[in-house]
C-alpha cells in the first residue's frame, strides 16, 4: 500500500503544439543559437546563448536576462540528437529535468511535443512553488500599478 | 524562524504523500496509519502533526480512537499553480509560433500567402 507507483505523473509536464512551418524551419530555429535567443524568452527577457554543443554529451549554455537586469544561468547537457525528429537535453542547473522534445512532419506544418520530467517530486513541486512566488510578486506588483492608477482617476475627477 | 506550514510543505515528503492518498480513500486512526509503514510510529506521528499544520488532515475523535480524515480542498491550489507553471511554458511555444511566422515572411517575401 506503500507509495510504490512508478507513475511519473507527480513530476512531470508535457505541451503539445502544432507549429504552422516546415520541420526544416523548426529544426533550424530551434538548433539554431541565433534564433534560439529570439524566442527562448519568458516575456521582456533577453538571452545570451555562451555556448550550445548539439551534440550527444554536448553542454548548452544559455543566460537568460531579466527585465530588472537580473541574470539566471541555465546550464544543460545534450543527451540525444535525431535531426528533425528527437532533442533530449537534461537541465543540470537547478530545477533538475530532462527534457524531451519531439517533431513531427505533417505536410507544411509540424507537430511538436515538449516533455519535461523533473528528477523527483520534491524538485518538481519545488519549482513550481518558487514559480508561485515570482508569480505572486508579479501579481503584487500589478495590484500597485491598479491601484495607482484607481488613484490617478480619482484625483482627476 | 517558524518552519513554514502550507500545502507544499506538507506534500514535500513521500511518505506524508503515502499518508494523504490512504486516509483520503478511508479515515485511520493513527496506529493504522503506523502499521503501514516501515517507519517508526514517532516518525509517523510527526507526519501526521505536519500534515495537521498543513491543514490537510483533521483529527475527530471516535471513542478512545482519534482517526485522522483527509481535507483535499488545499491541493487544488497546488494543482492551479501547477497549471500557471505549464502555462509558462506554452508561452515559450507561442513565442515559438510567432517567431517562425517572422522568419516565413522574412524568407518568403509577400510572393505567397
Amino acid at each position: 500500500m506503500e507509495n510504490k507507483k512508478n507513475s511519473t505523473a507527480d513530476r512531470e509536464l508535457r505541451l503539445s503544439r502544432k507549429l504552422n512551418a516546415p520541420i526544416d524551419l523548426v529544426w533550424e530555429v530551434w538548433t539554431g543559437p541565433e534564433h534560439i535567443a529570439n524566442w527562448w524568452g519568458p516575456d521582456g527577457f533577453t538571452n545570451t546563448i555562451h555556448k550550445m554543443d548539439l551534440t550527444p554529451g554536448g553542454e548548452w549554455d544559455l543566460v537568460m536576462h531579466g527585465p530588472d537586469g537580473t541574470n539566471y544561468k541555465n546550464k544543460s547537457i545534450f543527451r540525444e540528437i535525431v535531426p528533425h525528429k528527437k532533442i533530449v537535453y537534461e537541465h543540470i542547473t537547478g530545477p533538475k529535468f530532462l527534457a524531451t522534445i519531439e517533431f513531427r512532419e505533417e505536410g507544411d506544418q509540424t507537430f511538436i511535443t515538449w516533455h519535461m520530467l523533473f528528477e523527483s517530486a520534491e524538485e518538481f513541486i519545488q519549482t513550481v512553488k518558487t514559480f508561485k512566488a515570482d508569480e505572486g510578486l508579479k501579481q503584487n506588483v500589478e495590484r500597485l500599478n491598479v491601484y495607482l492608477s484607481g488613484m490617478k482617476t480619482k484625483t482627476q475627477r | 524562524m517558524k518552519a513554514r506550514r502550507d500545502v507544499y510543505q506538507a506534500i514535500a515528503d513521500p511518505t506524508r504523500r503515502a499518508i494523504i492518498n490512504m486516509i483520503a480513500a478511508e479515515p485511520h486512526n493513527v496506529n493504522a496509519i503506523a502499521e503501514k509503514f516501515d517507519v517508526s510510529r514517532q516518525a509517523i506521528s510527526l507526519h501526521v502533526k505536519i500534515l495537521i499544520d498543513c491543514g490537510l488532515i483533521t483529527i475527530t475523535q471516535r471513542g478512545r480512537d482519534r482517526f485522522c480524515e483527509a481535507q483535499l480542498d488545499q491541493l487544488s491550489e497546488v494543482s492551479a499553480w501547477v497549471d500557471q507553471y505549464r502555462k509558462h511554458w506554452e508561452t515559450k511555444l507561442d513565442t515559438l509560433e510567432s517567431y517562425l511566422e517572422k522568419l516565413k515572411k522574412q524568407r518568403y517575401g509577400k510572393q505567397k500567402k
